[in-house]
């Protein structure tokens, strides 16, 4: 009924994608020509022309239509494209994005914000995101695999129903005196029902186990989805760039990095519509012409990088530029002239100068452009920094380019998170920080306080009793009353944190801590627990700060190992392979995963890595395979292999240690101590 | 029983009289306050500075620098920021404080103390302002049956609270019409 009443409710659906993926295409093309862009745009736009006229979207299929005849000749033909045909195709594509844009329904009016919010661009109103495909299959593999736990319930169900007849047997034959219970036969058959009751029980208990698990995969995976990746705001970046350069005739390159780092798509919105300023600016700015590059040796291609970093709560934007810097002379001219230097007063440092730019109404640009001008965009940015309660931070090098970061809170942050008491208090510790809980003994520590250190996998890492870093006032608690050492891992540095218990993990949405209420660096965020009260958040960056102020007080750091290399995993069970990664990255290792042997040779092929950890049977190639073709490279012949299987058999070991795996671990009898201690044992650094 | 019936009588006869009386307007003759205790000394609240009162509220405690700060208390979701009144009076901060008022105004701030005393309505005569608006978070004084007792201003308490934390954004009062009597 759906389709009779909106026809095109699946094409908005396929057109936005393939619209998407023709914009990020035609920049890619701009900035670097090949064949098989050239081959994929062609099938995108033909997708496109092929379903917009089953829909009768005439003018869409027309503009697709144009778009393959002027990329057809370009197939086979190496160069890159003429400026105008280039122009050409950014102005069908837009066609066709405005076309496609044009066939959602209006929504609703939203409200007006009560704060008026000056020179905000369009963009910023654009909807949220759609959630990546991919995503959405991993959403589905997920629950897939859990749905596939069920079954086993399923025929426990059969077995329980035999057990009962059996039992109702057994009964009627001792009611009828046909049995008597000091016969042999009866107690064989009470035997049968109770080892089978028991069986059936342990399976019942490892299949909940499972399910629990595969739900809170699924749980996780749900709760990604309403985060977006930063990077979907990268085209609209590198579109905005290539049209201020075009408009300038100036080369410019494009490069967003980080975009894998998700968060809320209200504030990717924001940050979008500002940076869509920055790089206008940086390109009008901040690229010199080619001739001025030239002269000043650098490449006639100028370069705009927008780097997205994820910084524990705070996720921040950087746009960087290779052009000439700020210029401080015209700077100083337009604050003089704006009266915000009064003359007489003492020469301003370049950074205060630069800061100037902050407060809006200065540009250096000697005309206002179609593009840039005015100091408008930087007005634009300061405004979102003050709605998302960020900050921004001007930095030039004169003659070699200028950084614009935008820094902002992330406000809801969804998260896992491992309770701990300590010096009775509780708090929860973002358990993706969390790479090991280590029980101590009271002589361990002792000794971890005495010194601030611990032995932790071979190495030693500075220690921390969380209940003396939270000591409210003065008063410190006599015992330092670690029991529990959580090896915590941020910025590529490890701590150990001492508290008296661990009390389980929760799920929870933490939020940045009040106005009126500073705390201690090591409080990250607060949650609201079930019972409606307040619970703290540490801050694994807070506490790594704290044991570096409190080791500079006790003594130099200890020295740091070399970090181990990444792990293969390749198995083609989703719940093995995410079982294996939880562990192994418990245990602070970095972990790669591959689907089938396939996959892992070619990621094996692209990396250094540490060890392979890989399952036996798997469709296509098997592990004893995956294990000989790596021992037959000389590039990976040297990295350690484990088979990790649910065979059994000596002749199994055999076959694999034939190939050259270096361990063999069953499944059956997994243990997660048996094999961190063949990883540690072979991982190389 | 006869008892009851003169009580029954001065009753009736009350509510008879009160019809004779002229209307009358509370916000403008009379004040309603809470009488408290902060750090063993009596203090008074004006209710309207305030939106809530609460017993034993559950306070996370929150290490920081400041140790007027006592934590945070959940409200509908809301974690707020609970000061102790003794500690921003300049009292020396004894036991924990049993009871909290929320504050008008925004950001959310609570205001701990330690016991309440009653809750008191009295004619707007019977407080005395003070000509500079006073020292600290005090502003007049209220004759009250025991004693007379300095009244606390909320909106100042809020004013020292916000200095304390260096909060620049403003201080958006609520019903601030009694702040200066």
């Amino acid at each position: 009924m759906g389709e009779v009443r909106d026809p095109l409710r699946y094409f908005r659906v396929e057109a936005r994608e393939l619209v998407d993926q023709i914009s990020a295409g035609v920049l890619d093309l701009d900035q670097q020509h090949g064949p098989d862009l050239v081959a994929r745009l062609l099938r995108f736009a033909h997708t496109l022309k092929g379903a917009a006229r089953v829909v009768r979207q005439q003018e869409i299929a027309e503009h697709a239509h144009a778009f393959e005849e002027l990329l057809v000749p370009h197939r086979t033909e190496p160069g890159p494209l003429a400026a105008d045909e280039m122009r050409e195709l950014l102005r069908l594509n837009d066609e066709m994005a405005q076309r496609v844009d044009a066939l959602t329904p209006a929504p609703e009016p939203a409200a007006t914000p009560s704060e008026p919010v000056p020179l905000v661009p369009e963009e910023l109103e654009k909807p949220p995101e759609r959630a990546a495909t991919a995503d959405l299959d991993d959403l589905l593999d997920a629950i897939g695999e859990t749905n596939a736990r069920i079954a086993p319930l399923r025929e426990s169900g059969g077995t329980l129903a035999r057990l009962n007849r059996d039992v109702d047997r057994l009964a009627d034959g001792l009611r009828s005196g046909r049995l008597a219970a000091a016969d042999a036969a009866c107690r064989t058959a009470v035997q049968r029902v109770a080892g089978d009751l028991g069986a059936l029980g342990r399976r019942f208990t490892d299949a909940v186990d499972q399910i629990e698990r595969e739900l809170d995969e699924v749980r996780g995976r749900a709760e990604g989805l309403r985060l977006v990746p930063a990077g979907t705001i990268f085209t609209a970046l590198h579109r905005a760039v290539r049209d201020a350069a075009d408009a300038e005739g100036k080369r410019v390159r494009f490069t967003g990095t980080g975009g894998d780092v998700r968060m809320g798509p209200h504030l990717l919105n924001q940050v979008s519509g500002a940076f869509l300023h920055v790089v206008r600016n940086a390109v009008v700015h901040g690229i010199e012409p080619e001739p001025h590059r030239l002269a000043a040796g650098k490449p006639a291609e100028g370069t705009i990088t927008v780097e997205v970093v994820r910084r524990g709560r705070w996720a921040s934007f950087r746009c960087v530029d290779d052009g000439r810097g700020f210029d401080l002379a015209a700077l100083r001219r337009a604050a003089q002239s704006r009266g915000l230097l009064p003359p007489g007063v003492a020469e301003p440092e370049p950074q205060e100068l630069i800061d100037l730019v902050l407060g809006g109404g200065i540009s250096t640009s000697p005309a206002v452009t179609d593009v840039a001008g005015r100091g408008i965009g930087m007005d634009v940015v300061r405004d979102v920094a003050v709605q998302l309660h960020g900050d921004v931070h001007l930095r030039s090098t004169p003659g070699r380019g200028a950084t614009v970061e935008l820094v902002v809170p992330l406000t809801l942050l969804s998260m896992n998170g491992l309770i701990v008491e300590a010096g009775g208090m509780v708090a929860t510790v973002p358990l993706d920080a969390v790479r090991r809980c280590v029980r101590l003994t009271a002589e361990e520590t002792a000794g971890a306080l005495a010194t601030g250190r611990l032995a932790h996998e071979g190495r030693v890492v500075p220690f921390l009793a969380l209940s003396r870093t939270l000591a409210l006032g003065p008063a410190v608690p006599e015992d330092g009353g670690a029991g529990v050492a959580v090896v915590l891992t941020a910025d590529d540095d490890t701590v150990a944190v001492g508290v008296d218990r661990l009390s389980g993990t929760t799920t929870l949405v933490a939020r940045p801590l009040p106005d009126l209420a500073p705390a201690a660096a090591v409080i990250g965020s607060v949650a609201i627990d079930v019972e409606g009260n307040p619970r703290l958040v540490l801050d694994p960056h807070g506490l790594i700060a704290e044991c570096r102020r409190d080791q500079a007080t006790t003594g130099a750091a200890p020295e740091k190992p070399a970090p181990p290399l990444p792990v293969l995993v390749v198995d083609d069970s989703l719940t093995t392979r995410m079982l294996e990664r939880s562990i192994l990255e418990s245990a602070g290792y970095e972990v790669d995963l591959a689907a089938s042997a396939e996959e892992g040779l070619e990621k094996a092929a692209a990396r250094a890595y540490g060890l392979f950890l890989t399952d036996i049977d798997m469709p296509g190639k098997d592990g004893f395979a995956f294990v000989t073709e790596t021992r037959a490279d000389p590039a990976t012949g040297h990295v350690p292999a484990i088979l990790v299987s649910s065979r059994a058999s000596a002749e199994d070991r055999q076959r694999g240690a034939a190939a050259g795996a270096a361990a063999y671990v069953v499944k059956g009898e997994f243990n997660q101590e048996e094999l961190l201690a063949h990883i540690r044992r072979l991982i190389l650094r | 029983m006869t008892d009851v019936k003169s009580r029954i009588d001065q009753l009736r006869g009350e509510f008879d009289f009160s019809f004779t009386e002229p209307a009358r307007s509370h916000d403008v003759e009379h004040v309603e306050l809470l009488a408290i205790r902060a750090g063993g000394r009596p203090y008074a609240i004006r209710l309207s500075q305030t939106s809530g009162l609460h017993p034993d509220r559950p306070v996370t405690a929150l290490p920081g620098p400041l140790p007027s700060l006592l934590g945070l208390a959940g409200f509908a979701g809301t974690a707020v920021p609970i000061y102790d009144l003794a500690a921003l009076l300049g009292h020396p901060v004894s036991e924990r404080p049993r009871w909290l008022v929320l504050a008008t105004g925004r950001p959310p701030l609570g205001l701990a103390f330690h016991e309440l005393d009653g809750h008191v309505r009295v004619d707007a005569a019977a407080i005395v302002g003070e000509q500079d608006g006073g020292q600290g978070p005090v502003r007049g004084m209220v004759a009250l049956p025991g004693g007379t007792r300095p009244i606390i201003d909320v909106p100042a308490a809020r004013a020292a609270v916000h200095t304390l934390t260096g909060h620049d954004h403003g201080t958006e009062h609520g019903a601030d019409e009694e702040t200066r009597p």
